[in-house]
């Protein structure tokens, strides 16, 4: 079922995809006999026959993880994605720091030693990655100790 | 042969540099320990660390002699965690489990790290020594390769990987179409016609190489790392000190040369990178010598096989990288991109316009394997100790890894999004049994295969039979259309053969 589900999504945006390179996609002059729409239109009606033929004889039906995985899973995108909310604002080592301590605990870190764990990180992440590496991280809310 | 000597001359005097010296020397201690980390394999690190290495600004040959570096040392560090554990960082290293770990729980962990250690040398050297001979013959005949010609080194490339590489050849090619659909993405360099940019402006100039590798490879093995980690909590062997005999090298040395050979030309082939190679190398060493039927219960050729395989495919996979501009693995994909981002166009002209890079490159491997086979067997302790890293610190040191490259490379927030995006795709994708190497080629390759096509066609006016007029593309053809039919026709021989037996 799993890989019907997945590959009907896959081909709805290869339809997608082939209807706007047979439609949309022109060049106002011919420059060269292919032209911008044809490579496209080839990838895209390649594409939708490969979904078909994976609907038509899938061979995965179960992705086999349990409940308690797909909550841990689910755990770790929004986590994801709140860093990547906090990362440019609060600054990197505020947003490494909240970061690296919710999840180790989710994961079954120990509160202190995960604490320890995220404030190394986030320190040491940015004096190595600003100072030794010369990379471009943002200080965000911390901004005023420089 | 005059000019493999001058340009490995030339090349060691890139790679003798003290800098480019002391990256070769940090890319294999770094992709040792990266190696060695359960569950990580080299596509994953170089992935990881590819933004990084970029954003610090060497010069392109050194960033490349760095990250080959952690190329081929992550492939010597995936022995470790597979003798030691039972885990297989990648899928090259599946074979290495069969006869390490029995080994290991024999009593005699030591010795199958040591006897591995020096079979991956074995292995790395052979492929390393056959590249310099090769790399500059291939590429001076590639540079008569026309528009229409490289289009036939495309279809072939692209009909090896659906043949060869994972289960169902309909998934590897539409992983390698969703691959070229994504690279179709952006202001068409020819006409200046958006294509699939919906608008958007942070889509003009295309996905990012680092963005789709950093969400495929590196997010995506996250999230995989994250769901593995309830399974029960992994008990690493004691590494003891026995160590390799000479006796074992005697007993080993057929199958480490028959191993290197079948390793260095499955990696040649495009697509298919160390884990097709140490399974075929595996499986014939199986045949060839298992008389006594000791393979899978600890014996050393059993271990050697697979280890010298990989090796020599890592090497094998830089040669039409090098050479032709087309990647022979996943990760040897990654490092293609990797050049193109530094401006360097890799291909047949590259040993004669860019020889720092291609020669420095190349004699960066000769030391880079010295240098792995002696830290590999007195500090084999010590990156056996990466294996006790509780993944709970691990997972997220990856994720902050994988922020840092990406941020300090693009600068914008909203491409943080997209690589959680890409790695929840790429996390689907895995457990669908589609594989991700071939994704990663169609959008390396995506915009060189557009680009000869049309330059065939408007050579000939429109005209497709151009495609098949040379000689050169006809014989890639025949060699697609065989890799093709081979494994299918075996697959019905054995097929027979199995019914014939029960009937």
């Amino acid at each position: 079922m799993a890989d019907r589900i997945f590959a009907s999504l896959l081909l709805l945006s290869a339809i997608i995809y082939s209807v706007i390179a047979f439609t949309l996609i022109k060049a106002p002059f011919q420059y060269d006999p292919l032209g911008p729409e044809s490579w496209p239109r080839i990838l895209g009606v390649l594409a939708v026959l490969c979904c078909a033929q994976v609907i038509y004889k899938p061979d995965v039906w179960d992705l086999k993880v349990d409940r308690n995985t797909w909550t841990r899973l689910a755990g770790l995108v929004v986590l994801l994605c709140a860093y990547a909310w906090l990362f440019q604002p609060a600054g990197f080592v505020i947003a490494t720091f909240i970061f690296c301590a919710a999840l180790s605990i989710m994961l079954g870190a120990n509160i202190k030693a995960s604490l320890i764990f995220a404030v190394t990180t986030g320190v040491l992440g940015y004096v190595i990655g600003t100072i030794l590496l010369e990379l471009n991280l943002p200080a965000g809310l911390l901004a005023f100790l420089e | 042969m005059d000019l493999v000597f001058s340009g490995l001359a030339q090349g060691f005097a890139v790679a003798l540099q003290p800098f480019n010296l002391f990256l070769v020397l940090a890319g294999c201690f770094a992709g040792t320990l990266i190696g060695a980390l359960p569950g990580i394999g080299p596509i994953n690190g170089v992935a990881i660390l590819l933004p990084i290495a970029y954003g610090l600004g060497f010069p392109p040959e050194s960033a490349l002699i760095l990250l080959a570096g952690i190329y081929y040392g992550a492939e010597y560090g995936g022995r470790i965690s597979s003798i030691l554990l039972n885990v297989p960082g990648d899928a090259g290293a599946v074979m290495t489990t069969l006869d390490g770990n029995p080994m290991a729980k024999n009593g005699e962990a030591g010795r199958a790290l040591s006897i591995s250690a020096v079979a991956s040398f074995i292995g790395g050297t052979f492929a390393v020594v056959l590249m310099s001979l090769f790399g500059p013959l291939l590429s001076s005949y590639a540079v008569t390769f026309s528009p229409s010609d490289y289009v036939a080194l495309m279809v072939f490339a692209f009909a090896s990987l659906a043949s060869l590489v994972g289960k169902n050849p309909v998934k590897t090619l539409l992983g390698a179409l969703i691959g070229l659909m994504l690279a179709s993405i952006g202001i068409d360099a020819n006409t200046g016609v958006m294509r699939f940019t919906f608008g958007v402006p942070d889509l003009l100039a295309g996905i990012d190489f680092l963005v789709i590798v950093i969400g495929l490879f590196g997010m995506a093995e996250l999230i995989h790392l994250v769901e593995q980690q309830a399974a029960g909590t992994l008990k690493a062997l004691k590494v003891d000190k026995t160590f390799i005999s000479m006796k074992d090298l005697a007993f080993c040395k057929w199958t480490i040369i028959r191993s290197s050979i079948i390793g260095f030309f499955i990696g040649i082939l495009p697509g298919t990178g160390a884990s097709v190679a140490s399974a075929v190398a595996y499986g014939s060493e199986k045949r060839i010598s298992d008389t006594e039927g000791t393979f899978g219960t600890g014996d050393p050729r059993g271990l050697a096989a697979p280890e010298a395989a990989n090796n020599a495919a890592a090497g094998g996979a830089m040669v039409p990288m090098l050479t032709l501009g087309i990647p022979g693995s996943g990760t040897t994909a990654i490092l293609l991109g990797a050049l193109l981002l530094f401006n360097v166009t890799p291909g047949p002209l590259m040993f004669t316009q860019r020889p720092e890079i291609a020669w420095g490159l190349i004699a960066s491997m000769y030391v880079g394997n010295l240098a792995l086979l002696i830290i590999n067997l007195p500090l084999v302790g010590l990156f056996a100790r990466m294996l006790t890293i509780p993944q709970q610190y691990l997972t997220p040191l990856i994720a902050v890894l994988a922020f840092i490259g990406v941020y300090s490379v693009v600068s914008n927030p909203h491409d943080l999004y997209m690589i959680i995006g890409l790695g929840v795709f790429g996390w689907f994708l895995r457990k669908l049994q589609f594989s991700l190497a071939p994704v990663i080629l169609g959008f390396v390759l995506g915009g060189l295969f557009e680009d000869n096509l049309r330059r065939a066609l408007s050579i000939s006016g429109g005209d497709w039979s151009i495609l098949f007029t040379s000689i050169d593309s006809v014989v890639l053809y025949i060699l697609a259309a065989i890799v093709v039919i081979l494994p299918v026709w075996f697959g019905i021989r054995r097929r027979r053969a199995v019914k014939g037996a029960t009937t």
